[in-house]
């Protein structure tokens, strides 16, 4: 009763939430392509975009996708060889523990008509299946300890902890099931006539299968326990393997021994029966809300990688954000990820800023300052495409990141040379006059240009001032030197010259005088970053 | 930390025009040559070489002569660079310097064994020895007195047609001036940017249309020294024959185009040669046992360079081989004793123009014959390594109007005699 409604009510959340995502992979949208397309629109050609894929030849190269990305993991065994082990233990493990274990009395009993679970090969595959994902989710553990690059959020540990808590109950629980005597008392009055003497059968148990009974029993008489053996031999041996093959669960039940009879009285298996089962069942309802969920999305993902149709590639995008596992690859490869250890602002970091993301694609009014976060962190990715390429749920990140950077620039926030273009310099300049100011290294230290004899050679190699049809820059670079040695140098952070600088360091290395000009042309850039954003208007 | 280690016979520190020639002598005598210094030294050069015009300074006397104004100089200042080298000398290495610059197709000459006035971008005559071949045509028009177009550019700064006239209207009447708008744009121009930009035979036709109008009754055309960089002979013949009248090229303030027409030939066809440079470095650190080791450092790179000799060619104060604090004056890289006044207060004239110039002009390094740096005493410091170029003490380069050919007369005596002591 207990088992099947709450099992119903999770299966319930499941296909809801289930449901519930799938149709947001139609409804929520990011990138401004995005815009002009209906769900109705998207669910209709996403369903002809799988039928024409169906029944074409590309169904073959997506079996191959398939067998690869999906049954083997090819992507993460050319990356990382421990991440795949991982994978595999913790999802193939499972998956037979699901089968064989969960489903026992549809899938095995149906396949092997001696199926018992006290028997072996089970018992001892059960308790290897579970050792399988344990080890697998150490290795999870592990990972994210040793890798101080990928962050954790709650999800992450939430779903270690899930998985972990029912692969410990179930080894616990079975401890306590092998100790039990109110189980062995049950079991023997379902299986034997309440007319023979148990005694010997007890003493039989007690010393080899480690039940503990509350009254005195004689382990060690050897006229007893032969015949509790032929008892055993006729009643219990066809449904059960000796105790010691569960291998993780017997040391448990051993180590439980000496306060058995405490366990048993208050019937803690039971209790434990209730945990390890309604783990399983919140695993379940949780499942479409969770990390777990890209069991179903990431498939689907790397199937739609190659979605060509312009409704198509909107909607994929959204099921990519689906299909993150949150792993953190991407943000080990992330060029640009070491400058989140000097602003702190996660969303630099792609695992992070993909979460951002999905709040973004949902439509809602997201606060100004989580915009002006997403929009910091997304404006300093230089989509190099190296999450892109790692990624193993074959997320088209680079895709994402544009399309993202659009949706921001048309909700009125810019790259910080757009937003500062907005003003002259001369204005940016009175705005921060009374701001404070924590002195840097170079802009702040004459020492480093003074000596600048305003020759020009730094002007006569800069390909953009050669580039330049004279709007492109307003000062050029030694006349920017010449704004710093006067102390202007408000005046010369928001100069076009310094924000279109293109970093090539020909000025810096033909100055004759050895002046880092391209060195101090960054630093105006985030000094000028960190004194105009607070006070910039957003539009 | 283990930091790769070069090996050569002979390093040439400093990337001016002596070391350019020291590294060109060594390795046309087989000497396994490195060069470090920095990228941009000869831009900074007019592109113009003088040997000798003005001695003494104090009378500011001009020679047409030079090769007598030295063996005036030889009586006069002892210790002047060119004392230590025969007039054979200087001769014989301006002619491997100029074969070599030929070589790659920056061709140079001098008129009559003579010095020669070019002039400068405000209208004044300098007196030089070997000019760009593209300036020639302009020292005898001036002296035929021909009628001459030169021609500025709008926003092309420190160059100016109309003041080059009216500071030569006494000496040359039959000059005209013109402004251009270079290829239609507003925008500040840059010689060096405009040089390459002609190097496109488009914008070359594009400019030629601009000044033909303008040409009149000119038989020359003067023009400032925009005509290409690596392209200038064909850019320099193709403008004579579009316009259909001689062109001669005139200085333009630095960064000048002559002198990076020198730094890139130096930089391309030295390498040719067997050199092995590395401009954008810096020596940090010397140590010395019979071989030199150098610590050396870039933007990109450290490494070691051991070598059995060394020529610094380091320049002086902008080149950074001299450095000048509160106190004192001292050699950046060995620390090596310098000739010149202690005293900060005797450094400089209180007349900033005083014709005969400031104390400071001649401080340097002293040296015995073969360039070895001395000390006090005129002991030899290390017999291995020597100084050549305006590092040296004793001439006022600027004034005297005798850089380059103390840089390349002493580069090439201290290269062969480098040769002589290791033979």
């Amino acid at each position: 009763m207990f088992f099947s409604i709450s099992f119903k009510i999770s299966l319930a959340i499941f296909v809801l939430g289930t449901l519930y995502r799938i149709i947001n992979w139609f409804r929520f949208k990011i990138g401004t392509d995005a815009l002009s397309f209906t769900m109705i629109d998207r669910i209709k050609s996403g369903v002809i975009g799988i039928f024409k894929t169906i029944f074409s030849l590309k169904i073959f190269s997506i079996i191959k996708v398939l067998i690869l990305d999906v049954v083997l993991q090819i992507k993460i065994i050319r990356a990382d060889k421990w991440r795949w082990i991982m994978h595999m233990c913790i999802f193939y493990g499972f998956m037979l523990l699901l089968l064989m274990h969960a489903f026992e009395n549809q899938i095995t009993k149906a396949l092997f008509k001696n199926y018992a679970s006290t028997l072996n090969p089970f018992m001892f595959l059960r308790n290897l299946f579970g050792a399988i994902v344990i080890f697998g989710v150490l290795i999870a553990v592990l990972r994210r300890k040793k890798t101080p690059k990928i962050l954790t959020n709650a999800h992450d540990s939430f779903a270690i902890f899930l998985l972990f808590s029912i692969m410990l109950s179930g080894f616990v629980l079975e401890g306590l099931k092998i100790i039990s005597s109110p189980i062995f008392d049950e079991m023997v009055s379902s299986y034997i006539s309440g007319s023979d003497d148990i005694t010997p059968l007890k003493a039989y148990w007690a010393k080899k299968f480690h039940v503990v009974f509350k009254e005195k029993i004689n382990i060690n008489d050897e006229k007893l326990l032969s015949e509790g053996e032929s008892s055993h031999i006729d009643n219990c041996a066809s449904c059960h393997s000796m105790p010691e093959t569960a291998f993780i669960s017997y040391p448990f039940a051993v180590s439980f021994k000496h306060f058995g009879n405490t366990l048993n009285d208050f019937r803690v298996d039971r209790w434990l029966w209730y945990f390890h089962v309604l783990s399983c069942f919140l695993g379940l309802a949780y499942l479409p809300f969770s990390k777990f969920f890209h069991i179903l999305s990431t498939p689907i993902n790397l199937l739609l990688e190659p979605a060509e149709e312009e409704k198509n590639k909107v909607t994929s995008r959204i099921i990519g954000m689906d299909a993150c596992t949150h792993c953190g690859v991407c943000t080990e490869n992330c060029s640009v990820a070491q400058i989140y250890q000097v602003t702190q602002n996660p969303n630099i970091l792609p695992s992070e800023k993909l979460a951002s993301i999905k709040l973004l694609s949902r439509g809602k009014k997201v606060e100004r300052e989580k915009l002006n976060e997403i929009a910091e962190g997304s404006f300093i990715c230089t989509n190099c495409y190296r999450c892109t390429k790692v990624c193993p749920s074959g997320i088209n990140l680079d895709d994402l990141w544009t399309a993202s950077k659009n949706t921001l620039i048309q909700q009125g926030y810019f790259e910080p040379h757009n937003w500062i273009a907005q003003k002259s310099p001369s204005e940016w300049a009175e705005t921060v006059k009374k701001k404070k100011d924590e002195p840097s290294d170079l802009i702040d230290n004459p020492e480093i240009f003074y000596g600048c004899v305003q020759c020009s050679t730094c002007a006569s190699v800069c390909p953009v001032v050669a580039a330049s049809n004279g709007n492109e820059i307003d000062l050029t670079p030694q006349q920017v030197m010449n704004l710093l040695r006067m102390g202007l140098k408000d005046l010369a952070m928001a100069s076009k010259m310094v924000w279109n600088c293109t970093t090539c360091y020909m000025c810096e290395e033909n100055c004759p005088q050895g002046i880092r000009v391209t060195d101090i042309f960054y630093e105006l850039r985030n000094k000028a970053y960190i004194r105009f954003k607070d006070v910039k208007e957003n539009v | 930390m283990s930091r790769i280690e070069l090996k050569c016979d002979l390093l040439v520190i400093g990337s001016g025009i002596a070391g350019m020639a020291a590294s060109l002598f060594a390795a046309n005598r087989g000497i396994k040559t490195i060069q470090i210094g920095k990228t941009n030294t000869l831009s900074f050069t007019s592109g113009l070489m003088d040997v000798l015009a003005v001695h003494p300074i104090e009378e500011k006397r001009l020679w047409k002569n030079p090769w007598d104004a030295i063996d005036t100089l030889k009586k006069d200042i002892s210790g002047h660079p060119y004392s230590k080298v025969s007039k054979d000398t200087i001769e014989k290495a301006f002619k491997e310097l100029v074969a070599f610059l030929k070589s790659a197709d920056v061709p140079y000459a001098n008129y009559q064994n003579k010095n020669v006035n070019i002039i400068t971008p405000i209208g004044t005559l300098k007196p030089t020895f070997f000019v760009p071949e593209s300036m020639l045509n302009g020292v005898s028009a001036l002296e035929e007195k021909k009628p001459c177009l030169i021609i500025d550019f709008y926003n092309l700064k420190g160059f100016s047609a109309l003041q080059i006239k009216e500071t030569l209207k006494d000496k040359w009447q039959n000059l005209r001036t013109a402004q251009i708008k270079f290829l239609d744009s507003s925008k500040e121009q840059f010689a060096e940017q405009m040089a390459y930009d002609l190097e496109k035979p488009k914008n070359l036709d594009k400019l030629a249309k601009e000044i033909s109008p303008h040409i009149k009754d000119a038989e020359i055309l003067g023009i400032p020294a925009i005509l290409g960089v690596k392209r200038h002979s064909s850019v320099l013949s193709k403008l004579q024959e579009l316009l259909g009248v001689k062109v001669f090229e005139i200085p333009t303030i630095i960064p000048s185009v002559p002198g990076i027409r020198l730094k890139k030939a130096f930089e391309d066809k030295l390498q040719d040669i067997g050199v092995q440079s590395f401009y954008s470095q810096e020596v940090i650190q010397v140590f010395h046992k019979d071989d030199f080791v150098f610590d050396v450092t870039g933007a990109a790179s450290m490494f070691k360079i051991r070598t059995k000799g060394v020529i610094l060619s380091t320049g002086r104060f902008f080149g950074g081989g001299l450095s000048a604090d509160r106190e004192k004056i001292t050699e950046t890289i060995f620390n090596l004793e310098i000739y010149g006044p202690f005293l900060r207060k005797v450094w400089h004239e209180l007349d900033f123009f005083a014709p005969r110039g400031h104390n400071i002009n001649n401080c340097g390094i002293e040296t015995d014959e073969y360039f070895h740096p001395i000390d006090k005493s005129g002991k030899v410091i290390f017999n291995n390594l020597y100084a050549v170029g305006s590092i040296l003490a004793h001439n006022d380069w600027t004034r005297m109007k005798c850089g380059t050919g103390v840089s390349v007369a002493t580069a090439y005596s201290a290269v062969n005699a480098f040769l002589n002591q290791k033979g």
